[in-house]
């Protein structure tokens, strides 16, 4: 804690109101995603062949090179927030501009999940396993999208003449961007893999 | 940020924490793709090859909290953000699968 009368922190615990904003509005993600787990669990348990049916109908390894996609996003983002905190303006851009690609890159992939399944007639009402996966999915890639409109707009930024030097700022995004990731890596097995 | 971790020490334990959790996604991949259980096992082969991803993928994301997340670095009182929204997810499922799943 720096200063009690400092008004950047919140003055019991001295974490900055940013990012105290941002662990109580991802605890609060938790418990949105929370709902269609628990969703998940119980419709798995009470139709086993339905999930199990549908489970194998999906691209795993496009699922997986989305994994990867989104823990290399993960690791940029981390080195993204060190490099501008050390004012290291290039390597920033650096790493937020991988950040950005792969988040690119993970909505493409997702496009060509959903268009293929669409082309084999498998909609949201197909069966409760396909209405989880696209409820489950769907929401994930809006959240994905949500990052990267921060993460696009603080890479911009750097780029202009006044530059981008918040880096606090960058690590309470980090935070959001790897909650994103973690969403992603129980998504990945309960959807793909274990059946 | 990191008590005392240089630059240098901070990016190892990223590239450190990135290179583990390819490991493991490799080998969740491996564990429900390529690992095949007897026949006769039946009914048990769905509950370990549902432990190991879920396993794995607890480690992972303990990995990223961690590290990624500056878990281990920043100021304690955070993890209560983590603890609590945690139990309740445990209570949610355990209330409508252990206590109410004979009903639905």
């Amino acid at each position: 804690m720096s200063s009690a009368l400092s008004l950047a922190h919140e003055p019991v615990t001295g974490i900055r109101h940013g990012k105290l904003g941002m662990w109580i509005f991802l605890a609060s993600e938790v418990m949105f995603f929370s709902g269609f787990f628990t969703a998940f669990i119980i419709l798995r348990n009470t139709n086993l062949p339905v999930f199990a049916h549908g489970a194998s109908e999906l691209n795993w390894p496009l699922a997986a090179l989305n994994t990867v996609n989104l823990i290399v996003s993960s690791l940029t983002m981390a080195m993204a927030i060190l490099s501008l905190e050390h004012g290291n303006k290039s390597r920033f851009q650096l790493y937020m501009g991988i950040t950005f690609l792969c988040a690119c890159g993970f909505l493409v992939i997702k496009y060509i999940e959903y268009t293929a399944k669409f082309s084999h007639g498998i909609y949201p009402g197909t069966s409760s396993f396909f209405g989880m996966y696209f409820t489950m999915t769907g929401f994930h890639a809006i959240h994905v999208i949500g990052g990267m409109i921060p993460i696009g707009w603080m890479l911009a930024k750097s780029f202009t003449k006044r530059g981008y030097q918040d880096w606090e700022r960058v690590e309470i995004l980090g935070l959001y961007w790897h909650f994103v990731d973690l969403v992603w890596i129980f998504l990945f097995p309960v959807l793909y893999l274990i059946f | 940020m990191g008590a005392g971790m240089s630059v240098a020490e901070m990016q190892k334990s990223y590239i450190k924490i990135f290179s583990a959790l390819m490991i493991f996604t490799f080998l969740t991949i491996v564990a429900a793709k390529f690992l095949h259980f007897p026949e006769s096992w039946g009914g048990v082969s769905t509950i370990l090859h549902v432990s190991i991803g879920l396993i794995i993928a607890i480690a992972k994301a303990w990995m990223v909290v961690y590290i990624f997340m500056h878990i281990k670095f920043d100021n304690p009182y955070i993890r209560v953000f983590i603890y609590i929204p945690l139990f309740l997810f445990s209570v949610l499922v355990f209330a409508l699968t252990v206590l109410g799943g004979p009903t639905l």
